[in-house]
Formats: C-alpha cells, structure tokens, sequence
C-alpha cells in the first residue's frame, strides 16, 4: 500500500516536474508591453511598408494612401490624400541612424529634461498587453499605453506581431474616450512594399529636402525665451531659431507625446486674440505676452489636454539671466 | 512508516484548523474508517486533538465515542432510490445557476470594462466620444469649419504678468463690452493652420509614430483651399 502510495507520488511529481519544464523551455520569449511600444519606433524607421490609412476624429474619416521606403539607409515618404481636396506629399524623411530625442528616449535612454530630472518612459506611462487582433488582415499585439499623470493622454496601440510595426493607434482622453484613430486597413511590409514608380525619380532628382538630423536636445542657437513649466518628462526634441519674419519654434517630446511651441513677434501675429482651440486631438493655445516692448503671440500645440497646454502657454517666458534691454 | 504517519498528524492537524486540503481530508477519512491495527493511530490522534481543542475552549469533555453507534445507524439506512430524471433535473438546474452566473460575470465585467481603457471597445469610435470639455464654451463667434475656438480674453495687453490668460473670463465681462472683434477670422484661422501644419511635420521626426502626424496634418483643413 505504501509502496503503491510513493508510486503515486511520484508519478505526480513527474507530471509536475513536465510541467514546470515544458514551460520553461518552451514557452515564448514573452516580451513586455513596453518592449512592443519601444520596439514599435524602430520599425518604423527601418522598414519599407506601404498601404492605406484611415484617420477618424468625432465622425470625421479620412483615407491616405502612405508609402514608408528604406532605401540604401535613406528615407522616402509619400503621403497622398485620397478623399478631399487632391493633394500629395513626397519628402525625404531621416536617415535611418538618425536617434531624435523620442527615439532615445523609447530606447530607454533618460534624457535630460531641465533641471535635473531624468525623464523614463516607464515613469510616465504603465504599459499593458491587452491581448489580441486583426488589424488590416494581420495579427497584432494590443497595447494599452496608461498616463501616470493628467497632463499627457493615453493610447491604444494595436502592434503586428510579425514585423513589430504599428498599425493602429487611438489617442485616449482621461475619460477613457477615444479622441481620435489612425488605423491601416491595408499594408504591405517589407520586399512588397518596396515596388514604387515614384521613388527613383525622387532618389535621382534629390527632390525633397532633407531633414536635418538634430540628435541631441541642446537647443542649436540660443533662444530669448524658456520653458519655466513643462509636464514631467518632456524634453527639448527640437527647436528652429528666429526667422525674418520673427517666429521660432521648440518642441518637445516625452517620447510618445509632442508638442511645439511657437513664439512669434511678426506683424501678422499682432492683432491676434489669446485664444485656445482644438482640431481633432490637436489643442492650440495662443497666448500674447509682452516683452521688452514687444507683442509676442506665444502659441502651444500639440496632441495633450487643453489644461496642459494652456498651462505651457502661461509658462514660457523670456530666459530671465539674459540682460533686458529698456 | 513514521514518516508517513508523522504526515498523517500533520494532516489530521490541518483538518482540525480548517485547513485541510481535499486529498488530505480524503486520506484521513480513510484512516480513520480503517479501524484495524496500527491505523488506529489516526483516528487516536483526531480524537486526542479534539479533547486538547475541547479543554482550551472550557467545553465539558466526555471520553463517549458516538462514531461507531452513528456509523452503524447509517448503514441500517435504506439507501435513498434516485430517480434518474430528478438526478438529470438537478443537474441541469445547477448547470442553469452555473450558465446564470457567469452570465452575470461576463456581463459585470462588460459595465466594468466600459468605465475604463480595458475596453476593446473603446477603440470603436463614436461621434459622441468626444471630449465634452474641449466643446466650444467661449463666445458665440462665428467661426469657420475646424474650429471651435474659446476665447478667453480679451484684446488687451496682457502686459508682464503671466496668470493674466488664465483668469476667468468673468473678468472680461467686467468691461461691460463685447468682446471687440480686431482680428480677421480668415487671418486667425490661417494662422492656427499654418503653425498646426508646422507642428505637425515636426511632430512626424520627432516623435515615434510613423506616419500618424502626416494624417493628422490632412485633417487639419491644411490642404490648400482658397480663402
């Protein structure tokens, strides 16, 4: 009886010890929600896909025809509207190596972001597999991207499994309402993708200009003004000096999030009223302030709530070290 | 053997807590139904723990063993005839309260869900799942398509002090005028266009999400029309 006891037991611990085993060796490399949406940026950048676009705000549709080409380490983008008013873009995007600030920061790499502080996606966001779909014919990974905060939204993000690539992505607003959707209904990925008419004339004619690649956030020239508030974070991504006409630009992104802000002393920015405004996901917030005499229209835009523009907009001021001339 | 009956004490312990687990319940009813020889050491122990427990909680304790007497009784017991379509029946009815409650569960999780981000269905996109707040609550400003502008203030310089664009538009109204209108709508409008079209072509190096800033842009009423 005993023995016949001890022969259970043991069969038991072979069934468990299977088990445990199995799992370990066999199961997939399970990668994490973050890993997909890191992983998601660089897909972007190094592979050819082309296909068809739908982007959805309150009942609004649009379709665009998209072409993404890596050619020879380059980029060439088409970009053609297929409802509305006829219109279509080709340019040269990045150079594949090129690292901006939302790809060093969804690589992992903290940046610095004013004084001190280390921005790390994973302080800014909870990333969540919520399971599976079929988005344009092929299986994706479904990620929720969850705000810690209120001063950025969240996405749902739907990945192809195969190529890591996304294909759809809804901007949600802090009462889990959908704000806007980009989704592919058809994309081809890879080889398939690379057979385009247009792309050699581009690539001879060097058409399009190229981008300059601003690898690092330090600001190329030195701007009159600073950002005394943003949310937690967002670094400087980019930034465009003073044109003739007056106006400059700076962005900055927390990795998944951008927004710009524009300071504009030009006459046409003059008589402009403060005013906020939204188009789709896109909040505008338009401020005047004074300096040194001068009427500056202080413009914040991006995809983040209303409240956190406006409170970027009141926070721009001119850098304070620098003299002020009367 | 000790060892095996060291663990049968263990289990006998366990069921005396309610901690039991089914295989060790099941294993000690065995033994203790076995009466013969060396079991008996079970069916000792149970009873020994059950006198220690009745002592520390103050009940009378009696040496009277019940169980024999109750054991027979049942087996004298007619058993129970079953009638196969009352077993079926029932069955059928737990299966009913089974199906009812996950019936409930999935449905409870649906209400759940539709209060948070978990919602697949969130990604269905509806008219009314717009930002209530980003509605236009400013002025009655006629305004061109696209746009659904809140003006806050005001045509006055907003001088040095930075709070001033966010103060409440009560104090606009204060002036006891309307808000005077010394901008053009067309120049407004042209100008959000313009500086929107410029985020979005920077939003589309800068940040990690392929093409989705170029879709933004063509919605953004930025493909040329005349004005």
């Amino acid at each position: 009886m005993l023995v016949k006891f001890w022969f259970k037991n043991i069969k038991l611990a072979a069934i468990v010890a299977a088990i445990f085993v199995h799992g370990s060796i066999f199961a997939e490399p399970m990668s994490s929600g973050y890993d997909l949406v890191t992983g998601m940026t660089n897909a972007s950048k190094s592979l050819s896909y082309a296909g068809l676009v739908t982007y959805e705000y309150r009942g609004n549709l649009r379709s665009i025809k998209v072409a993404h080409i890596v050619r020879d380490g380059k980029t060439y983008e088409r970009i053609q509207h297929m409802d509305g008013p006829e219109s279509e873009v080709v340019r040269r995007g990045d150079d594949t190596d090129c690292m901006r600030a939302a790809d060093l920061l969804l690589g992992g790499r903290p940046l610095k972001s004013g004084d001190d502080n280390y921005a790390h996606l994973r302080d800014l966001y909870d990333f969540h597999i919520r399971g599976d779909a079929r988005i344009a014919g092929r299986s994706v990974s479904v990620v929720h991207v969850i705000p810690k905060d209120r001063f950025r939204y969240g996405y749902i993000v739907a990945i192809d499994k195969q190529s890591g690539l996304m294909l759809q992505s809804v901007l949600m607003n802090h009462d889990s309402k959908p704000m806007e959707r980009f989704q592919f209904i058809d994309v081809a990925i890879g080889a398939s993708a690379n057979n385009v008419e247009w792309l050699p004339s581009l690539m001879t004619s060097g058409g399009a200009e190229e981008p300059v690649c601003q690898q690092d956030n330090t600001p190329p020239s030195p701007s009159a003004w600073e950002s005394r508030w943003r949310p937690p974070g967002f670094v400087l991504s980019s930034s465009s000096p003073v044109d003739p006409d007056g106006r400059e630009s700076m962005m900055y992104t927390d990795g998944l999030a951008v927004f710009s802000v524009f300071i504009d002393a030009s006459e046409s920015s003059q008589s402009l009223p403060s005013v906020e405004a939204n188009v789709g996901a896109t909040v505008v917030a338009l401020r005047k302030a004074k300096f040194n005499n001068r009427q500056y229209a202080v413009t914040v835009v991006g995809e983040i709530p209303r409240s956190t523009a406006a409170r970027i907009a009141v926070a721009m001021g001119p850098i304070r070290r620098l003299p002020i001339n009367r | 053997m000790s060892d095996y009956e060291d663990r049968l004490g263990e289990s006998v312990s366990a069921l005396m807590d309610g901690e039991a687990t089914e295989f060790e319940t099941h294993r000690i009813l065995k033994e203790v139904g076995d009466t013969s020889g060396a079991r008996c050491s079970a069916r000792d122990k149970w009873q020994r723990y059950q006198m220690a427990s009745s002592v520390m909680t103050g009940e009378p304790v009696s040496k009277i063993d019940l169980s024999g007497a109750i054991s027979a009784a049942i087996d004298l017991e007619n058993a129970h005839r079953i009638n196969p379509l009352t077993r079926h029946a029932g069955s059928a009815g737990r299966f009913a309260i089974a199906a009812s409650v996950a019936m409930v569960a999935i449905l409870g999780v649906q209400q759940l869900n539709n209060g948070g981000l978990e919602n697949a269905d969130a990604i269905q996109f509806a008219e009314v799942a717009v930002d209530e707040a980003l509605q236009n609550t400013g002025p009655a400003l006629q305004f061109p398509a696209g746009f659904q502008p809140n003006i806050q203030a005001r045509t006055v310089s907003v001088g040095s002090n930075n709070q001033t664009s966010r103060q409440p538009i009560a104090k606009t109204i204060k002036v006891g005028q309307p808000i005077k209108k010394q901008f053009s709508e067309v120049e407004l409008r042209s100008y959000l266009n313009d500086i929107i079209l410029d985020h979005s072509s920077h939003a589309a190096l800068n940040s990690s999400q392929g093409m989705l800033p170029f879709a933004r842009a063509t919605m953004n009423g930025v493909a040329p029309e005349p004005e």
